[in-house]
């Protein structure tokens, strides 16, 4: 007998059932005395052992699954009838929902995004693969520069070698700050979210691509102070939490004075002994745009001035949910993105 | 870099603890941490590449620590006892380099190798260099205090002068091409005309600022000495080392363009200290010349800009002090005031530097936070940014998982590609390892190896990721942002077209919600993409004639050769391309006034005929007031004849002027029964 044809018809007769009485026909035709399931299990006892044991089994799987499409639809049917009188017991768990989550470095970044869109910045981005001159000579790096040894850098192989347009991954995303400044008028706010490279050996905290949002604020009067107040308000809006800044001397070419900024985090408790705790970590370099910059975009250097920032999202991706290996973000396993 | 406490404390006589010293250093120098060798702390600078230059030398950081902690500190005065023999009567230099800023040098007679004194040791030990006599020993020892890399030359050992017996000559410059040099270690260096030496006549002595020569080098029986100090362009000195290979303290203390007052001084002091460790007569005079003289910049600075950059009111009087504490001297006018940097500060160049300056000595953490005051502005919206985040969060409700993979593939990845891919690749001059040697063409190839690593924990993977690809494409170099995803599972279906109408109704439902029309995209088969190369069953999303994406199950070879056998499917979206057509704003349809009757029709047909052609054959019997079309049943197995598969479809009906009835409906199903019999289908 096929039993897959059986299966079928059951299925599509029971869908089509609207009433109780029409149930109770399908339950007779299918469960029933006299219904071809029950007639199979009867003609079993002509069989061998194994034939018996197999065949019975996959019957028995049928008859379950018939048993059940009926309770369900005489469920259904019921509840229809008489919702108020049906018996619930709320305390049992909802039935569960699967969703999908966001990796960390989204939420992250989206926070981010979302606390400087607040203030007015808009959202800018830039090309991954980057000309030499964007990402070092615009920004006071030229070759034979000692900075660009902070900035390792994976080189583009090009089939013909032109050594006048030499091709990078993206150290940084500060070449975007020379590219929107080529195109646009001061005064603005802008921050540029995006992928970058070093030249690095892996480890728990060094990876070879990371996530860097970008900030550039040029006006009249944006001073240094004004820096200051903006970071501190973001990161607060961050971290939802008491976090303590430190704003500290720094060099980069491309800014004059530069900063470092440092955060730390006071533990919740006693118990969390994680490295993030009460220790200062280092989330953003940044600075007073260099007047060279200013210059090369054609602006007045005598009216504009401002800042640009550079903030690691994985860093404060670790910090902010307790992450010890930057590893684990471009390693995609199921156990560690169902935790976000 | 390793500074000794001990000595920096008896330089600058200061009461502050090895700790609290660091703290002050991290907050207006450059982070500090203590070390300990023993009970000896050691300061742990990570000088900034700018500081270098200046306070390399344990002098340079005591100035500096003297400028925060408000001491002013003064270079000690070096008094030499000099024999009246001159120099330069037994040396001397010719510059033929342009890369040499200033060459100066002094001779000893008849000091005595031997081991150092204990503090020398100790302080070398402190700043991690180790002790190997006290000539070569002295020169390190005034290095780590002035920052000026010195070195020693056996007097004896370097060839006298051509026109004068009597003489010695030492030159810079360039090497010669096919010159080779062995140095102190007994390495060998092939040379060229890039690299600059310092040589006497006859062959070269050292790689200048770089590393000794084997030829001239101190020996136990060395009696008389030539000291060098020299300041070279940074620039020549870091590509020489970069192309040698060889990176030294001297070479990349030079790489940082040392500032030229210290060359004299540090020859000077090497000198003395020979004399207290190694004995010997000073001979009169420094040899030698600067041919560079440093300009001395003059930067105005008009008062009322230190409030406008920094953004709090500073005194004038506030001003003075800490540009004082920090050498540079000053000319106050009425409307501005005039600053120059002293010559150990070449890292001062522009009125934003100075005012800086000012600022890291106030203490940049205790500058007021002030909002700025500027014009409301709504941020411009970025529509493609948006779009992204907002697909994402979509395709987070199909229970997707978001990862992020790497942008790069491997060797291996590679030669598994088909040739086609393997020639758009582009490729990484000097990746870290053979595991990042290209840029990813498509998500597919890391998607793969997740699922196989996954599949050691679960049986079901549902992956999505927006990243970019990246190709060449005739020379040029091309990233683009592509959605792809996966579904897999570890458990084998024969029917592999399971997971992938589970994809296509991601798709589609996704699409559906972005408002895009059918009418603005379509399926197509997926022979004559690139695609069909790594996808067998599947198809290709077309906007009009262009390609924008891919549904399909990834060969059995490539999942063989990942190990991830089971089902699986994979889709790659083009995403830019996908804005455009949602641009196209969602119109709303007015609500229905009449009811609609629904009929069922199942029928038996060739499985060669494609749902496609049904529904084009059904639209073109074009039945009246016909207002969707719905697959709901796909039959195929046992009770039909191979090669045929049962079809059921939802038939909706809908006038908009009137309720129908349903003869009417009868009539236009005649329609589509002739038409679909006119295919070869048996209506059931």
């Amino acid at each position: 007998m096929d039993l897959k044809q059986l299966k079928k018809d059951a299925e599509i007769g029971i869908s089509l059932i609207k009433n109780t009485s029409n149930l109770e026909k399908w339950r007779i035709k299918y469960l029933g005395r006299k219904s071809a399931l029950s007639l199979f299990f009867n003609s079993l006892s002509k069989l061998s052992l194994k034939e018996k044991k197999e065949q019975g089994q996959k019957a028995n799987a049928i008859r379950q699954l018939f048993s059940s499409l009926y309770k369900k639809k005489k469920n259904d049917l019921e509840s229809n009838l008489s919702f108020s009188s049906n018996f619930i017991d709320i305390t049992q768990p909802g039935e569960k929902i699967h969703q999908g989550h966001l990796h960390p470095l989204t939420s992250t970044l989206n926070d981010i995004t979302n606390s400087f869109q607040k203030m007015g910045f808009s959202i800018i981005e830039g090309p991954e693969i980057e000309t030499e001159y964007y990402n070092f000579d615009a920004l006071n790096i030229p070759a034979g520069h000692p900075a660009r040894e902070m900035w390792d850098t994976l080189w583009v192989k090009l089939e013909a070698k032109n050594e006048k347009s030499k091709m990078l991954l993206r150290t940084h995303t500060s070449p975007v700050q020379v590219r929107f400044m080529e195109t646009n008028q001061p005064p603005f706010r802008i921050i540029v979210p995006g992928k970058c490279f070093r030249y690095e050996a892996t480890d728990a905290s060094h990876e070879i691509q990371f996530h860097q949002i970008e900030g550039l604020m040029v006006g009249e009067n944006i001073s240094l102070s004004n820096f200051k107040a903006i970071i501190e308000e973001v990161v607060k809006d961050i971290f939802k939490q008491k976090v303590l800044i430190r704003f500290r001397p720094s060099y980069f070419p491309f800014v004059a004075p530069g900063v470092e900024v440092d955060i730390k985090i006071k533990p919740k408790t006693k118990n969390q002994k994680s490295k993030i705790n009460n220790e200062w970590l280092e989330i953003m370099g940044a600075g007073m745009v260099h007047p060279d910059l200013f210059k090369r975009a054609g602006y007045s250097t005598n009216r504009w001035q401002g800042f640009a920032f550079g903030l690691g999202i994985e860093r404060i991706a670790m910090i902010k949910y307790h992450i010890d290996d930057i590893r684990l973000f471009f390693s995609p396993d199921v156990r560690f993105l169902e935790q976000f | 870099m390793k500074f000794s406490y001990n000595w920096l404390k008896d330089l600058l006589k200061f009461k502050e603890s090895p700790e609290k010293l660091a703290d002050i250093l991290t907050m207006y120098f450059a982070e500090t941490t203590v070390k300990y060798y023993g009970k000896r702390p050691v300061l742990d600078v990570e000088l900034l590449s700018n500081q270098v230059a200046e306070a390399s030398g344990h002098l340079g950081l005591a100035r500096e620590t003297g400028a925060i902690l408000g001491k002013i500190f003064i270079y000690p005065k070096i008094n030499l006892k000099e024999k009246n023999l001159a120099a330069k009567d037994l040396l001397d230099i010719k510059i033929k380099s342009s890369n040499c800023n200033c060459y100066l040098a002094r001779v000893i007679q008849g000091i005595k190798i031997k081991e150092s004194p204990k503090w020398l040791k100790d302080a070398l030990a402190d700043c991690g260099v180790r002790s190997i006599n006290n000539i070569v020993d002295a020169a390190n020892y005034v290095m780590l205090e002035t920052g000026q890399p010195l070195h020693t030359f056996d007097f004896d050992k370097i060839c006298s002068k051509s026109t004068d017996i009597n003489k010695k000559e030492i030159i810079i410059r360039q090497a010669k091409k096919n010159e080779k040099i062995t140095t102190l270690e007994d390495e060998v260096y092939d040379l060229n005309e890039d690299i600059m030496v310092i040589a006497d006549n006859e062959s070269s002595l050292s790689l200048a600022g770089i590393k000794g020569g084997k030829k001239s080098g101190i020996s136990t029986n060395t009696t008389n000495i030539i000291l060098e100090s020299a300041n070279f362009n940074g620039v020549n000195i870091r590509s020489s080392s970069k192309k040698l290979g060889l990176r030294t303290d001297a070479s990349w203390r030079f790489e940082h363009n040392l500032p030229l007052d210290l060359t004299g001084y540090a020859v000077d002091r090497l000198a003395q200290l020979i004399q207290e460790v190694a004995g010997g007569n000073i001979l009169k005079g420094k040899v030698g010349q600067d041919i560079f003289k440093e300009k001395k910049e003059l930067i105005p600075i008009k008062w009322e800009n230190w409030e406008k950059f920094l953004g709090w009111s500073i005194k004038k009087k506030e001003i003075i002090y800490y540009l004082s504490l920090l050498g540079f001297s000053l000319q106050q006018k009425k409307d501005y005031i005039l600053v120059s940097p002293p010559c150990f500060r070449n890292d001062v160049k522009i009125k934003e530097d100075v005012m800086g300056e000012v600022a890291r000595l106030y203490g940049i953490d205790k500058v007021d936070s002030v909002m700025p005051q500027e014009v409301l502005t709504i941020p411009l919206h970025n529509e493609f940014f948006e779009f992204r985040k907002q697909v994402k969060d979509w395709l987070k409700g199909y229970n997707l998982e978001e990862v992020y993979n790497y942008s790069f593939i491997s060797e291996q990845d590679k030669n598994i590609l088909p040739n086609e891919w393997q020639q758009k690749l582009i490729e990484i001059e000097n990746p870290t390892s053979a595991l990042t040697k290209y840029l990813r063409p498509t998500l597919l190839v890391n998607f793969l190896k997740n699922i196989n690593y996954n599949f050691r924990f679960v049986d079901k993977i549902r992956f999505f990721e927006i990243g970019k690809s990246y190709f060449k494409d005739k020379k040029n170099l091309k990233e683009f942002f592509v959605l792809s995803g996966t579904l897999a599972q570890k458990e084998k279906s024969n029917n592999l077209s399971i997971l992938l109408y589970e994809a296509k109704g991601i798709i589609e439902d996704l699409f559906n919600k972005f408002g895009i029309d059918k009418d603005n995209y379509g399926f197509k088969s997926l022979e004559n993409t690139e695609y069909s190369l790594l996808l067998e069953q599947g198809t290709a999303i077309y906007k009009n004639k262009d390609l924008i994406g891919v549904i399909g199950n990834p060969k059995k070879g490539l999942l063989k050769e990942y190990d991830c056998e089971g089902s699986s499917v994979f889709w790659e979206i083009k995403l830019l391309p996908l804005l455009e057509i949602v641009k196209e704003e969602r119109e709303f349809q007015p609500l229905p006034k009449y009811p609609a009757i629904i009929r069922d029709i199942s029928f038996i047909i060739s499985q060669n005929i494609l749902v496609d052609k049904i529904l084009n054959v059904i639209q073109e019997a074009s039945p009246l007031n016909l207002e969707d079309v719905d697959l709901f049943d796909v039959y195929i197995g046992k009770n039909l004849k191979s090669g045929t598969k049962s079809l059921s479809f939802h038939l909706t009906f809908r006038s908009k002027g009137h309720t129908l009835k349903n003869e009417e409906v009868d009539k236009e199903m005649e329609k589509v029964y002739k038409g679909l019999k006119n295919i070869g289908a048996e209506i059931r």
